[in-house]
Order: C-alpha cells, then structure tokens, then sequence
C-alpha cells in the first residue's frame, strides 16, 4: 500500500496504490497526518489505483472529512472502481462525500 | 450384638443415615452416594454379591426403563406434543386456569408418571402465565402438586408407587394391580386440589427466570445501521447510540467482519455496522424504532425494506437440532426462513459474543424477528430444530400417533386387568413402540434417565438389607412398644415419621426404608399389611414442604424461579391435611384383619 500526498491546483491530492486493509491502515493513517492541517484547502481522495478498502480504510476517509468540514473545505474522491463504489454504497459514504 | 443389633445391622443403619445426611448437606449426585452405599454393604458383606446386583433386575427399575421407552415414543410420534397442545384450554382469568390446570394434570399424571406430566407442561404452563400476565410460579406450583397427587392413583404415577409395589412383591409374592392405589389417591387428589385452590395466596408470585427476554439485563442483542440511516457517519455517542435506554454498545462488527471491541465514543457508525448490545432486549429493541436500525441477517440499505410489521417469536434449539454445533452465520437458516437472529440466552445467562456468530447449543432459547405471517409453516419447516415458545403448530396425526396411543392404552388395559403382569405389559409397549417405529432406536437412548435407575435398584437393596440384618424386626418391635399394639397409633406414627423423612430425602428412599418395618410390624400385629403397604405409599408422596421431598417440585424449582422456603407456606398444611384424610380413607377402604 502506497500513499502520496500532492497539492495540485490549490487541492490537497491523496494518491491510493494498492490494498487499504486493516493492516496498512495504521501506515495510512500517518501518511495522511499532512491532510489533518490543511487551511482552506480542498481535498481529493484520488482511488484510481486503490484495488480494497477496508472499514479501517474508510474511518480514516471518515476522520479527514470530519476535520476538513467545519474548516470549510470539500473532500473529493475520484476514480473509484466497481467494487470500491459498492462498498461506499452500502456503508452509506455516497451520501457523505462529493463525487469528481 | 449391640442394643439387640448385629454389626451387620449397624454396618446398614450407619450407611443408610449417612445417605441421607449426604443428599441433605452435600452437592454429591444421588445416584453416586447410592451406588457408594451400595458398595460399602457389599464389600462388607452385609449383601451377598447376588442381593447386591438383583436390585437392578427387579420389578420397579425394569417397568420404569421399559416406561422411559414408551415415554420417548409417545414424545416422537407427537402424542404428548398433541396433548399439550389439546389439553390446556384458554383460561380467561387465574383462578380459572388452576382449575383448568390441575384437572386435567393430575389424570394425566396417573397414567404418565407425575416427573413426565410436570416436565412436559413446564413451558405451557409458563405461556399461559404470560397471557394471563401473573407471575409462572403461581401456576407451576398448583401444576406440581396436581402432578404429584394424581400420580399418587397408579403404580406408574409416582416413582415411590413402583418401588413399593415391588417390595410387596418381594415379600408377600403378591403382584399389585396398576391401579391398586386408586382409590385412596383419588380422595387425596380431590382434597389436594381444593386445598390448593382456597390456599392459593399461599403460592408465592416469583418472576421467571425464563422471561429473560424481557425482564434480565444481561442479554446480547444484535441490530443493523442501514445504509439510510442518518447516523451513518456520526460517532457513537453523538448518534446516541452509545449508551441506551436499557442498555450499552459492547461490540461493532463492520461489513468485513473487523470487530470494534471495546467501543470508544468517538468511534464511527458506517453503514452495514452491525451494532451488539448487552442489556434489557425489549428495551434495545426499542432502537429499530426510535434509531431506524433492524435487525436481519443481510445488508439492509434503507429501514423502509422492512416489514415493519415483523415480529419478534422466540425457539427453544430442540435436542437433535441440526443447528446444534453451527451458527448463523455459518449456515442457511435465517435466509431460508427469513428470520433474522437477534439474540441467544443460554440457561438464563448472558452468551458473550456476537449473536448470529455463537455456536447453538441444545435448549439455547433464540429470539427470531420472524415474518409476520406463516408462522405454522415456519414451525413445520423447523420442527426437528426448534421449538417456538409460542407455538401454533399442532402436528398432523399420523398413523404413528395414534400407534404409540393405542400401545399406551392397551398397556393400562391388559396390566388392569391381570391378562398380564405389569412388567411385562410394559416390556411388551415398549418394544411395540420400537417395532411400530413410533421412536427411533438410536434416540431412545437419551429418553432413559440413568441415574434414576440407578437410584432406584439401589434402593431395592437398602431394603433387602434392612430386612436381612434384622433392623425392620428389631424397630419393629421397638415402635410396637412404644406405640403399644394399636395397629392405627402404629400406622399414624410410621406414615407421619416415613413422610418427615421423605421431606428431607427421596419419597423413593423413604419408601425403600420404612417398607420392610412396616410390613413387619403388620405380620408381627397380625394385621392385613395391605392398608400399611398402602399408607406407606401415599404418605412418603405427600411431602410437599421442601423441593428435595417431591421430585415435581424439584423440577419446578427452577424454572419458577423458587426459594427454598417458598414451597413450605403451602406444603406444611398439605402435608398434614392430607396425611389425616390418607389415614382415615386407607383404613375405611382396606379392612385391617382378613
């Protein structure tokens, strides 16, 4: 599992590699601190390349949307697959979070 | 020789009472404080190796085995399930239903067995407690004694009958009729009855044990967050949905099965959370309502899917279960029923877990959200699995039933009529039931119990000894001059000491020992033993003041959730009243001198 964070057109970009499992939430977690002290920025979760996410996974998709709201910015997430939009479905996160 | 006794005769007396003091103050099984008593006579040679073992070859322990088959077969083929279906009706108020209660019961005792009857009706009974909402105790109690004091009209009635019947038999070479006892029994059923119902306020109100799905705070629930539900993205505790009314959340198990475990406040709900909660059931189930959560076996994506009109039905695991050894999630059940498990209760305790993932046990009760029509074809379908508690289900009756009806019957006929003895009346049912296949070989097994056997031959034995060694004829003599030779001081003071015992012991060991003293203190007056045999035997089943007296009240100590004490309040005044009308009608009906 790789996470890359990148700023781009004044977005905060979060690139996903690989399998989000409970295992590698944890590395996630702290490969996503920087997302926690954005200021006004907007921020994308960029899933092209994320093949699972797990229920850890989207409690810290969870957590930065709940940091960056009140701050006013808006949480993205983009190129999810077939499965992956499945599992944001069920557990409800369609209607939390925008779409790109 | 001491006091006029051999050592032998002290070896007896010593392990007898020692019996006693065993049952009464220790946790020790009865069957193994028998067997070792039993062994102490042997090796010291009180019982020769042949008198030792004859006790389980005779006449009470081969008709009560023969019986346990007849009892399984009459359970398998749906009779007694008929019967307690059919035989209770629909009382409108309490004093009503002990009538309707006890009737019934106490006839059905004398041709069952009192332990069978009381057994069978425990869960009916406790249905009815709840329709008329008053506390189970107040109807199990008036269904033990009807149990035991109908038992009281037949050899097979009550355990004690049949180990009488077959000292009798040992010592005069006489057999009983299965219906020796039906006079004087059925005065005391009569009494015992109206006793019961003018001394009603005596029987305590206790809640059940068993209504632990509404009233315990130790259950396990389980509930689903619908992909909708607008707490899908809070925490916990901002959802209030950390601590319930009733309850707290203990557990969260996610859509990929990760376990949240303890939970934090701050932990997030998702959808397709499965949500566990330890506490008061009705009240957690209140959250469907006010939270919009379910409870199902699959991913629900708005509470709308649901039938609102669900309803909650709680089962019993039936032994041979095939869901014994098996959860819910690892088998079909829920989505072939569509029910949804929403808790487990395993002999009134908390199982620790998550409800659909615990492995069944044999008797667990389940609390199913269950379709809100079909129910019989829900009971039909399930019915070697479950037992609902709240059952429709009358089973057809097949040509099986009323096989093992006919059995039954004729059995009563040809005993009562001397065509053939009762052992092998009894013999004979029980081997047209497995011929007939009304039971099945393999499971008869578990219908027999062991232990009661075993107490039982032992039993036999004591009395053998007791006779042998000269204790019977030498108390015998003793009693005689102290009471002088009234044969009705005699018999009043025996039956009041044999009935005392009893309360503190088995009514089947009692028996065992006051038989042989009194046979002989009837030869040695040169009375008629029968209305002493007789007295005996009602007597030792008039102990109604402690639950270690009776075995009915045993049974019921439990799930009536009784104290002790509780069933002295009655059981004094039973105990006495009846023992006087017993007294009085054996000795009208049998003359004392042939």
């Amino acid at each position: 599992m790789k996470t890359t964070i990148l700023e781009k057109d004044g977005e905060l970009v979060a690139v996903f590699e690989g399998r989000l499992d409970t295992a590698a939430s944890v590395e996630t977690e702290q490969a996503l601190k920087p997302l926690y002290d954005c200021t006004g920025h907007n921020i994308v979760f960029d899933c092209t390349k994320l093949e699972y996410i797990s229920s850890s996974g989207l409690r810290l998709f969870l957590s930065v949307l709940k940091n960056a709201k009140p701050k006013g910015s808006h949480v993205y997430i983009t190129g999810i697959n077939d499965d992956l939009r499945t599992v944001f479905a069920m557990t409800g996160f369609t209607n939390l979070f925008e779409f790109k | 020789m001491f006091l006029g006794l051999s050592a032998h005769a002290w070896i007896t007396i010593v392990t007898v009472l020692s019996i006693f003091i065993v049952m009464a103050r220790t946790r020790i099984p009865a069957e193994i404080a028998f067997l070792g008593a039993l062994t102490i006579l042997q090796v010291t040679g009180v019982v020769s190796e042949e008198e030792g073992m004859a006790g389980f070859g005779s006449e009470p322990v081969v008709v009560h085995a023969a019986f346990f088959v007849i009892i399984a077969g009459l359970m398998q083929s749906g009779v007694l399930y008929w019967l307690t279906k059919n035989v209770l009706g629909d009382p409108k108020n309490y004093h009503r239903a002990i009538v309707k209660l006890m009737i019934p019961m106490s006839v059905l005792a004398a041709l069952l067995n009192s332990v069978n009857v009381v057994a069978l009706f425990i869960d009916a009974v406790k249905i009815w407690a709840r329709k008329l909402n008053i506390a189970p105790s107040k109807l199990l109690l008036p269904l033990s004694y009807a149990a035991t004091l109908g038992g009281m009209c037949t050899l097979l009635g009550n355990s004690s009958n049949l180990i009488i019947a077959g000292l009798y038999m040992h010592q005069s070479g006489q057999t009983m009729n299965l219906f020796a006892p039906l006079l004087p029994g059925l005065v005391l059923t009569v009494v015992g009855v109206l006793l019961v119902i003018m001394l009603q306020k005596f029987i305590p109100p206790r809640d059940s044990a068993e209504q632990s799905f509404e009233t315990t705070s130790d259950y396990t629930v389980e509930l689903l967050v619908p992909t909708d539900n607008p707490a899908v993205g809070e925490t916990v505790e901002s959802a209030g949905l950390m601590q319930v009314k009733g309850g707290t959340l203990v557990e969260i198990v996610r859509f990929d099965k990760e376990i949240i475990m303890p939970v934090k406040k701050d932990e997030w709900i998702l959808g397709g959370d499965r949500l566990i909660y330890a506490g008061q059931i009705n009240e957690i189930l209140e959250l469907k309502r006010t939270h919009g959560l379910a409870a199902a076996d699959r991913h629900v994506w708005s509470i709308n899917d649901i039938d609102s009109k669900r309803k909650m039905r709680t089962a019993y695991v039936s032994f041979g279960s095939e869901l014994i050894g098996t959860s819910m999630t690892q088998c079909d059940f829920e989505q072939k029923n569509d029910v949804a498990l929403v808790a487990v209760a395993r002999q009134g305790k908390r199982v620790q877990g998550q409800p659909r993932e615990i492995r069944l046990q044999a008797g667990d009760t389940l609390l199913l959200e269950c379709p809100p029509k079909d129910d019989e074809k829900l009971e039909q379908n399930n019915r070697r699995s479950l037992t609902f508690f709240d059952s429709h289900f009358v089973p057809h009756l097949g040509l099986r039933t009323i096989y093992s009806a006919v059995i039954l019957v004729l059995m009563f006929l040809l005993s009562s009529f001397h065509v053939l003895p009762l052992m092998a009346t009894t013999m004979m049912a029980a081997g047209a039931m497995l011929v007939l296949k009304c039971c099945r070989m393999e499971r008869v097994v578990r219908y027999i119990e062991w232990e009661l056997l075993l107490i039982l031959g032992t039993t036999v034995v004591f009395s053998v000894a007791i006779t042998k060694t000269g204790i019977a004829d030498v108390i015998a003599h003793g009693v005689l001059d102290l009471c002088g030779s009234n044969p009705y001081v005699v018999m009043a003071v025996m039956c009041l000491l044999a009935s005392i015992v009893s309360e503190f012991v088995s009514d089947v060991g009692s028996a065992a020992v006051f038989f042989p003293i009194m046979y002989q203190q009837a030869i040695l007056m040169g009375c008629n033993p029968m209305p002493f045999v007789m007295s005996l035997m009602l007597s030792v089943t008039i102990s109604f003041a402690s639950p270690i007296g009776s075995s009915t009240h045993m049974l019921i100590y439990g799930p009536g959730s009784f104290r002790f004490t509780d069933f002295a309040r009655l059981g004094v005044v039973m105990h006495i009243v009846l023992l006087i009308v017993m007294l009085v009608t054996v000795n009208l009906i049998y003359p004392l001198y042939l």
